[in-house]
C-alpha cells in the first residue's frame, strides 16, 4: 500500500461518504423512531392486502420485534441499495476512472508497482464501506437504546450487520474487478453498477415468491437473508462465509488483471 | 552496457498499425531525437519503454532492466514527460507537486523550487483551469524534480511559448551536462537540431533512419559544379556562394536544413 495515495483517495472518498451517511442517518432515525408495536400489525394488514409488493422490498414476516421490524424496513433495500451505489461511483473512479482520463500515467511513472496501486485503491474502496457500515450499526444502535431501551439485542445487530458488510465486500468485489479489467469507464460502470442491480432486481423477484422463488439460486443477495440472523441460524454464517470468499475472489482476481494489462497511457 | 535497448519490438495492432521489429540503442549521456509523422509509433514505443505496454515480441531494457518486468525499479531513475498530459485534474499545482513527490518517496521538494522558477511557473489555482501551457510546465517539474539519469520526453515543448522552449532546451543541455540519458520525441526540428546528439526517424512502425545529427546533415549535403566563362568571374562566383574555385568552374555546397531532411523522410511513403 502507498500511504500517500491512501490519504489522497479516502480524501476524496470523504464527501460522498458524509452525503451517504447523512442520508443514511436520516431513513435509520426515522425508521426507528417508526417502530411501534401497534404500528406493527398495521404493517401485517398491508402485507395480508399486497403480500407481493411488500415482499418485493423485503417486508416480510415478524415485525412484533425491534429486530425484525428494522429487518422489514432497513435490510430489504435501503441498507443493500445505498452502500451499493456507493461503492458503484467509488469503485469505478478508483482505478478505470484514472486509466480512461489517463493520469494513472502519473500514478505508474513512479517506482511504485502496479500491485501496489492496485491494492491501495482496493483498500480504498473497503475503507469507505466499513466507515459506512460501521457508522450505521452505531447509529442503529444508538437510535435504539435512546428511543426503546433494551428493546434491541446488541449481538443480533453485530451479526445481521456483519453478514451485510459480507455481502457489501462481495458487490465491491464486482465493482473492483470491472475497474481494473476495463480502461474505459462505460464498460467498467456497464459490469461494476448491472451486475449488481440486476442481481438485486432478481432478489426482488424471488422475494415475491411462488413461481418465481427459485429466481434465488441465481442472485447472491440470497446468501444474506438478514432474518437467519435473527433466528441465529447457521445458515447465515455460511451465506457470509461464502459472499467473502467470492469477494476476496474478485479482489485478487481484479489486483492480477491489472497488473498484467496493457495500458494505452 | 546501452542505457537504453530495444531489440525486435513488434506491436502489431493491424491495418499497418504499430511498430514493427524496432532496434535501436541509447548510451550513457546521450541525447536521442526520437521523429516521425503522427501515428508513426513514437507513443507506442515509448509505452513499451515506460512498461505500459507489455511487448509481444522482442524486448526492451533500461540499464539493464526489463522495462515490463521491472519496471518499478526503472522508474526509480527515470523521469517522464507525456505526450498527452494527463494530470490530476481536481488538485492545485503545488498540491500536485507535493503529492507526487510524497508519492515517489522524496524527502524533500527537490529540484521542484529552482525548475519552477525557471519555468516561471505559478504553481497556485486548479490544474482544470490552467492553460496548456501551463499544464506542460507542471509536467516538465515533475518530470525533473528527482534528478532522475534516465529521461524519456514524449514532445515535452507542446504549448510552451518561444521563450519557454528555449529554457526547454537550456534544461536539456545542462542535463546533458549533467550526465543524464535522454530519449525525446519532438515534431520542431529546431529543437531537435540544438539538443540532439543522434537522430532516429521512424515511419508506419520501421525505423528509417539512424544516425547522428552531424552525419544525417552531412549525408544531405548536395554539391554543384559551375563552369564559368572566365578564372575570375568563377573566383567572385566561389567567394559569393562560399564555394570553391578550380580554374574556370567554382563548386558550391547546398546544405539541407534537418527540416526539409524530415520532410523528405516523412514523406517516403506518399511518393512510394
Amino acid at each position: 500500500m502507498n500511504k500517500t495515495l491512501y490519504g489522497r483517495e479516502l480524501k476524496k472518498s470523504w464527501r460522498l461518504l458524509v452525503i451517504f451517511a447523512a442520508v443514511l442517518t436520516m431513513y435509520i432515525v426515522m425508521i426507528v423512531s417508526m417502530y411501534d408495536p401497534e404500528m406493527a400489525q398495521a404493517i401485517d394488514k398491508f402485507q395480508e392486502l399486497m403480500p407481493e409488493l411488500m415482499a418485493a422490498v423485503g417486508m416480510t414476516g415478524n415485525s412484533d420485534s425491534l429486530a425484525g421490524f428494522l429487518v422489514s424496513y432497513l435490510y430489504g433495500m435501503i441498507l443493500l441499495v445505498f452502500p451499493m451505489v456507493y461503492t458503484i461511483i467509488r469503485a469505478n473512479g478508483l482505478v478505470a476512472g484514472y486509466v480512461e482520463r489517463g493520469s494513472m500515467a502519473c500514478l505508474l511513472a513512479a517506482p511504485v508497482r502496479r500491485t501496489t496501486v492496485a491494492c491501495t485503491q482496493l483498500l480504498v474502496l473497503l475503507t469507505g464501506e466499513v466507515l459506512l457500515l460501521g457508522y450505521c450499526t452505531a447509529l442503529e444502535c444508538a437510535a435504539a437504546e435512546l428511543m426503546f431501551p433494551g428493546e434491541l439485542e446488541l449481538s443480533c445487530l453485530l451479526g445481521l450487520n456483519l453478514g451485510l458488510l459480507c455481502l457489501q465486500l462481495l458487490i465491491a468485489g464486482i465493482c473492483f474487478f470491472f475497474s481494473c479489467l476495463w480502461s474505459d469507464t462505460r464498460y467498467s460502470l456497464a459490469f461494476g453498477a448491472g451486475i449488481p442491480v440486476v442481481m438485486y432486481v432478481l432478489q426482488m423477484l424471488s422475494n415475491m415468491g411462488g413461481k418465481l422463488e427459485g429466481v434465488r439460486y441465481a442472485t447472491f443477495f440470497s446468501l444474506f437473508r438478514p432474518q437467519d440472523w435473527i433466528d441465529g441460524s447457521s445458515a447465515a454464517w455460511w451465506g457470509a462465509l461464502a459472499l467473502a470468499v467470492g469477494a476476496a475472489l474478485l479482489y485478487a482476481g481484479g489486483i492480477a488483471v491489472f497488473a498484467r494489462k496493457d495500458l494505452q497511457l | 552496457m546501452h542505457v537504453i535497448e530495444i531489440s525486435d519490438l513488434t506491436r502489431d495492432y493491424g491495418q499497418g498499425k504499430g511498430i514493427f521489429r524496432l532496434s535501436f540503442t541509447i548510451e550513457e549521456g546521450e541525447v536521442f531525437g526520437f521523429l516521425g509523422p503522427n501515428g508513426a509509433g513514437k507513443t507506442t514505443t515509448i509505452r513499451h519503454l515506460m512498461g505500459f505496454l507489455r511487448p509481444r515480441q522482442g524486448s526492451c531494457t533500461i540499464r539493464g532492466m526489463d522495462c515490463w518486468r521491472q519496471a518499478e525499479q526503472i522508474q526509480k531513475d527515470l523521469g517522464y514527460i507525456p505526450g498527452e498530459l494527463a494530470l490530476f485534474e481536481e488538485m492545485d499545482g503545488r498540491e500536485d507537486l507535493t503529492f507526487l513527490q510524497r508519492y515517489r518517496g522524496m524527502t524533500n521538494a527537490g529540484r521542484a523550487p529552482e525548475l519552477m522558477e525557471r519555468f516561471e511557473l505559478d504553481p497556485r489555482g486548479k490544474i482544470k483551469k490552467m492553460s496548456k501551457g501551463m499544464k506542460q510546465k507542471l509536467g516538465i517539474v515533475a518530470a525533473f524534480m528527482h534528478s532522475p539519469r534516465t529521461l524519456i520526453l514524449d514532445e515535452p515543448t507542446s504549448g510552451l511559448d518561444p521563450l519557454m522552449q528555449n529554457r526547454f532546451v537550456e534544461l536539456i543541455r545542462e542535463e546533458k551536462q549533467r550526465g543524464a540519458t535522454i530519449l525525446m520525441s519532438s515534431h520542431m526540428f529546431e529543437e531537435v537540431e540544438r539538443t540532439c546528439d543522434r537522430i532516429g526517424i521512424i515511419r508506419a512502425g520501421h525505423l528509417v533512419a539512424l544516425d547522428s545529427t552531424q552525419a544525417l546533415r552531412q549525408r544531405h549535403v548536395r554539391s554543384y559544379t559551375v563552369t564559368l566563362e572566365s578564372d575570375a568571374a568563377a573566383a567572385a562566383f566561389a567567394r559569393d556562394f562560399g564555394g570553391q574555385a578550380q580554374g574556370n568552374q567554382a563548386t558550391v555546397c547546398v546544405r539541407r536544413s534537418l527540416e526539409e531532411i524530415f520532410l523528405e523522410q516523412y514523406g517516403q511513403e506518399v511518393k512510394e
